[in-house]
């Protein structure tokens, strides 16, 4: 017994499930594009990358681990329309540079430092967000190519998605994911799960 | 503190519960009829089942002194329940969204209430004398997408709406000839219909999941699926606000948050259980959850568990404890959290709700 409108022969066709009824609206998401209602992020370009890079580079050859790691997530790489791949694929490069000379048994303590530091907690989610594309890059394609989540188009083929399998990469790549995932089981201890969750929520990729 | 008082009404998601002002009627909106349920001792028992929606119900709410009952749901329509002694009468209400509705709530002068939709607007309903019936008027710039939650101003103009596309917003209500001129506020002066007198998000954009005034109404507080919760205290009309404060957790997201005074936030979510946040206008930090942990003798999961048994489990099973219980008292996430007993502005006892089942009263 429903006192809303009981269904008559017509609607119980369902031909009007194929409509999409989203574009045929003027104010519809589908005709409007969301990232306008964020506030811009800087563009960053490939010498502005370089710099960093030679700066963290340097604190890092003065023993000060914790400082150049610091320096890296202070000034994250986004993506965004003016920044060219390049220099967030040198970002990556850094701060996996930076995390594979820092040994496991100082891992935690400095985490917990910088957790604890003002802006910690922001820090923490932008090293995950390293070590997920970390993990994308080292796993796609042995780290030359990384498909970033946000460019990826349906490809033609059907064999494409196949990426070389795991035992053929070379050493190398095993090794740096071995670095990345204990790095993940680290920053998940500090800074919890809500620290996953905000890498995914973000629309700010690095 | 007291134990909390657990009514495990059946197994189904409970999408939303609304206490009657006695505290005698529970509703509960379970799949596409709203439970009432009565109390029986110490206990709420099955009363009368309010037939009317033909698809899932996303909320419910009893309006405190007139005791009428608003239901929305998936198929687009809200029914206003209107207590009669045959039982309660439906009325069906004008929204004129085509998407489901999914949030609803009285206005505090219970002369109005809003509805929030996935057709990005907010549908602010209020009752026509002349033609006897609920009309709506859509509050619809400058939502961009679903409007997940809302929450009225104590002024009964101002709405705070919570939307997928990251925004919390506040926005007037006001519907000449309903609402009496409201007093100027923080939040603005002149107030005619769908004056924007606020939009927030925080630095990650998550979708948000509950927004809330402070008793005062002069701050806002809204829970994002980045598992954090944010302060927004206004300034003057049409200036940048006083202070934004937004607090990263390491939990899981919030669902659904309420204040107990202006210094004081709880939230409840993904974690199973409520937690609570302390702070003002400089600061807020969380400091706890609500539930203490490891009570004795809660509700069998931590009985004594004797050596045959244990070792008969863990030849018969292959495990060593019995771990399919959660240690909270919610064993799924508590999707709605509501004031149960207030004394003033302060929140005495509180109510949870979740996919488990579960009616949970809480001493704060």
């Amino acid at each position: 017994m429903s006192i809303i409108r009981e269904h008559t022969q017509a609607t119980l066709s369902d031909a009007w499930r194929t409509i999409n009824i989203d574009a045929l609206q003027e104010d519809s998401s589908v005709n409007f594009d969301t990232s306008t209602l964020r506030t811009p992020l800087p563009d960053v370009s490939e010498a502005e990358v370089r710099q960093l890079t030679s700066q963290v580079r340097q604190l890092l050859r003065g023993g000060d681990a914790e400082g150049a790691l610091r320096g890296c997530l202070e000034s994250p790489v986004y993506a965004t329309e003016g920044t060219p791949e390049g220099a967030r694929e040198a970002a990556l490069q850094t701060v996996v540079e930076v995390l594979q000379s820092i040994k496991a048994s100082d891992m935690t303590p400095m985490l917990q430092r910088i957790y604890a530091s003002p802006g910690g907690s922001e820090c923490l989610d932008v090293l995950m967000k390293y070590l997920y594309k970390g993990m994308a890059a080292t796993s796609s394609s042995g780290g030359s190519a990384p498909r970033t989540p946000t460019r990826m188009t349906p490809q033609q083929t059907g064999f494409s998605q196949i990426g070389p399998r795991p035992g053929a990469s070379s050493e190398s790549t095993g090794a740096a994911m071995s670095v990345l995932l204990s790095w993940h089981e680290k920053v998940v201890e500090v800074a919890g799960l809500g620290c996953i969750g905000r890498v995914m929520t973000d629309w700010r990729r690095v | 503190m007291a134990a909390p008082e657990v009514h495990h009404l059946f197994h189904n998601p409970i999408a939303d519960h609304s206490f009657s002002a006695d505290r005698n009627t529970l509703a509960i909106a379970r799949d596409t009829t709203v439970e009432l349920y009565g109390k029986v001792g110490n206990a709420f028992k099955l009363k009368d089942e309010l037939k009317g929606h033909d698809k899932t119900v996303t909320s419910i709410d009893i309006a405190p002194n007139s005791g009428r009952i608003v239901s929305c749901s998936q198929d687009r329509n809200a029914l206003v329940w209107e207590p009669t002694p045959q039982g309660y009468k439906p009325t069906l209400v004008l929204l004129r969204i085509n998407r489901a509705a999914t949030f609803v709530r009285w206005s505090p002068s219970e002369t109005k209430f809003a509805v929030g939709s996935g057709d990005r607007l907010i549908a602010v309903c209020y009752f026509e004398e002349e033609n006897d019936w609920w009309v709506s008027k859509h509050l619809k710039k400058p939502i961009r997408s679903t409007v997940t939650t809302l929450a009225w101003h104590p002024n009964s103009v101002l709405l705070a709406a919570g939307s997928t596309d990251a925004h919390a917003r506040v926005l007037s209500s006001f519907i000449k000839g309903v609402d009496a001129r409201p007093e100027p506020t923080a939040w603005g002066e002149r107030l005619p219909f769908n004056t924007v007198c606020g939009e927030y998000m925080n630095n990650s954009a998550g979708w948000i999941h509950s927004v809330a005034f402070s008793p005062s109404g002069d701050a806002l507080a809204f829970a994002a699926h980045d598992s954090s919760i944010t302060v927004v205290y206004p300034s003057a009309p049409e200036q940048p606000p006083r202070a934004v404060i937004s607090i990263n957790t390491q939990l899981l997201p919030f669902m659904s948050l309420l204040w107990n005074g202006e210094a004081e936030i709880i939230a409840a979510g993904h974690d199973c259980e409520a937690f609570r946040f302390n702070g003002g206008v400089d600061g807020w930090q969380l400091s706890g959850a609500i539930e203490a942990k490891g009570r004795p003798g809660l509700g069998g999961s931590q009985r004594e568990e004797s050596a045959l048994n244990m070792f008969r489990q863990m030849d018969l099973k292959g495990k060593v404890k019995d771990d399919t219980q959660l240690k909270t008292t919610h064993q799924n996430t508590i999707t709605m959290i509501r004031p149960y007993e207030t004394a003033g502005d302060s929140v005495r006892k509180f109510s949870s709700s979740g996919v488990d089942g579960r009616v949970v009263i809480w001493t704060v």
